[in-house]
């Protein structure tokens, strides 16, 4: 497989994660949206020196990694690229920020510790993110982003811009190789091809994306979204929307619980002074 | 009242060049027509304008007496489903199921009633058994097959269908054969395949450089050696000494 294909197969790999009969699957997609969200204001929210505090938050991705049964090996190599930006952004603060703070008296490198706090939320919002995205499809995503009443077009964009990629990485697919058919001595593209090989492949692509646009407006499409059902949902609500369930409250509940108990309390310094304590 | 009903269609992407010219048919209950011609001579332009994909048109065109406009796109695309000439272009959903659940899901139906469909569009083109297989992990007789039965889940009236057996290979091209002639549906179907076409359907339109040239029985068009070779096209294999 190569680079490209690789990128198709990663792009629909990830669309079956979600599709899979999982029970958090089966949450209702607006709940993990709220959830997801209500998560990444906590975290972000966090003052830069409070490492203890943050820790505590690496409970939710954990809990939905296990709960939904996701392979954190998996969400590494598929976050390979994205993982080093967030170590990046980090790396410098110990160099600006030469200040020393005390903390339970003794003295810490502040920029160490805001070096440790950003890399942390940054860790913590992508594996939440990619928890979300692995257990809830890109349909069920604009479904919800619908009922927050995010305006239609946005998230036609959204899903359309979503459905284009893997039109857009077949088109790079088939245009590298017909390119590397008659170059067989080549690696890669030469420059002096770039141009043209870039622009025939947007046109192709745009050609292509309006023909599936074409082929969804055949179809009834007019910018609506509607839940999949899966095996064992109960039949209710018209076109396949289900309400909110018991089970998706219970969530809720739990989640919003936990999230404000780990933001608002140090919850992480209590078990430490606990533990401390005990043994 | 005819199934489709086509009167003085006349289009042009400009003003300066008409693609299809007062073009006129009908289309009758549960009639299956062929259009052949070669290429550019508007075939696959025709199909498009018939279900609403290429506005300002001049001439009429009705489903049932119901004429195409904006308002009545969304009752004729539920009466007339139109497959496409590239599969890939047609299937855009991650697996087969969903792909074909796709209309019915978007016209408002149960889900109980949108898996009926399903079941019954796969069960007539014979794809039961890919239901969960992704689509880009398909060949191309399958994604055909697949693409036909996305549109039958909306039990549509009319299929219009644009050079169906293109890349197919001889067994899925027969298969396809088998399966269109079982279907009751109406169907309006552009190629080049003349084999094809004398197998699937009863009647011809032949067009060139975008007006109908004749109209009429099947067996009559296709054995007309001089009339095909003036119009760019050549004897069916098959009907060939």
């Amino acid at each position: 497989m190569n680079k490209t294909e690789r990128a198709i197969y990663e792009v629909d790999q990830l669309h079956m994660l979600a599709m899979r009969d999982q029970w958090v699957n089966r949450i209702h997609p607006l709940v993990k949206f709220v959830v997801t969200l209500l998560y990444l204001l906590a975290v972000v929210s966090f003052h830069k020196y409070d490492v203890a505090g943050l820790l505590g938050m690496m409970i939710y991705p954990m809990a939905l990694f296990m709960l939904a049964d996701l392979s954190f090996k998996e969400c590494l190599r598929r976050l390979r690229f994205v993982l080093p930006l967030v170590f990046f952004m980090g790396i410098f603060n110990p160099l600006f920020d030469s200040n020393r703070i005390m903390l339970n008296g003794e003295a810490y490198s502040a920029g160490v510790l805001s070096m440790i706090t950003l890399i942390l939320k940054g860790c913590f919002c992508i594996f939440a993110s990619y928890g979300l995205i692995a257990t809830t499809t890109i349909e069920e995503l604009c479904y919800a982003l619908r009922l927050l009443h995010v305006p239609k077009a946005l998230v036609n964009q959204f899903l359309l811009t979503y459905r284009y990629i893997s039109l857009f990485l077949g088109e790079v697919h088939r245009a590298t190789q017909a390119y590397l058919l008659r170059a067989p001595k080549q690696k890669g593209i030469r420059i002096r091809a770039w141009g043209p090989f870039v622009g025939q492949m947007l046109l192709r692509s745009i050609d292509r994306a309006g023909e599936v646009y074409e082929s969804m407006a055949l179809r009834g499409y007019r910018g609506e979204f509607y839940l999949q059902k899966r095996p064992g949902d109960p039949a209710e609500g018209a076109a396949g929307k289900t309400r909110g369930r018991g089970k998706d409250l219970l969530y809720l509940c739990i989640w919003a619980a936990l999230i404000l108990l780990f933001r608002l309390f140090p919850v992480v310094v209590w078990i430490g002074g606990l533990a401390r304590g005990i043994f | 009242m005819a199934a489709l009903e086509v009167r003085g269609l006349t289009f042009g992407y400009d003003k300066k060049e008409t693609i299809l010219r007062d073009l006129s048919f009908t289309l009758a209950e549960g009639e299956s027509v062929a259009i052949v011609g070669a290429n550019g001579a508007g075939k696959s332009t025709l199909l498009k304008l018939l279900v609403g994909l290429l506005p300002n048109f001049d001439g009429s065109v009705a489903y049932d007496g119901l004429p195409l406009t904006e308002e009545n796109l969304p009752a004729i695309r539920e009466k007339a489903g139109f497959v496409f000439q590239d599969s890939d272009n047609q299937l855009f959903m991650s697996t087969v199921y969903e792909d074909i659940a796709f209309a019915p899901r978007n016209y408002g139906f149960l889900p109980e009633e949108v898996d009926r469909r399903v079941e019954r569009a796969m069960e007539m083109t014979r794809t039961s058994h890919l239901r969960d297989k992704q689509i880009y992990k398909m060949s191309g007789g399958e994604k055909k097959l697949v693409s036909i039965a996305t549109v039958l889940s909306m039990t549509p009236e009319l299929l219009l269908m644009d050079e169906p057996t293109i890349a197919l290979d001889p067994r899925n091209r027969r298969n396809l054969i088998h399966i269109l002639n079982t279907m009751e549906q109406g169907k309006l179907i552009a190629s080049h395949d003349l084999d094809f076409v004398l197998d699937c359907c009863g009647r011809t339109i032949l067009m060139a450089d975008g007006a109908i040239v004749c109209d009429g029985d099947t067996q009559d068009i296709l054995r007309d050696q001089k009339l095909l070779e003036a119009n760019g096209l050549e004897l069916p294999l098959s009907l060939m000494g």
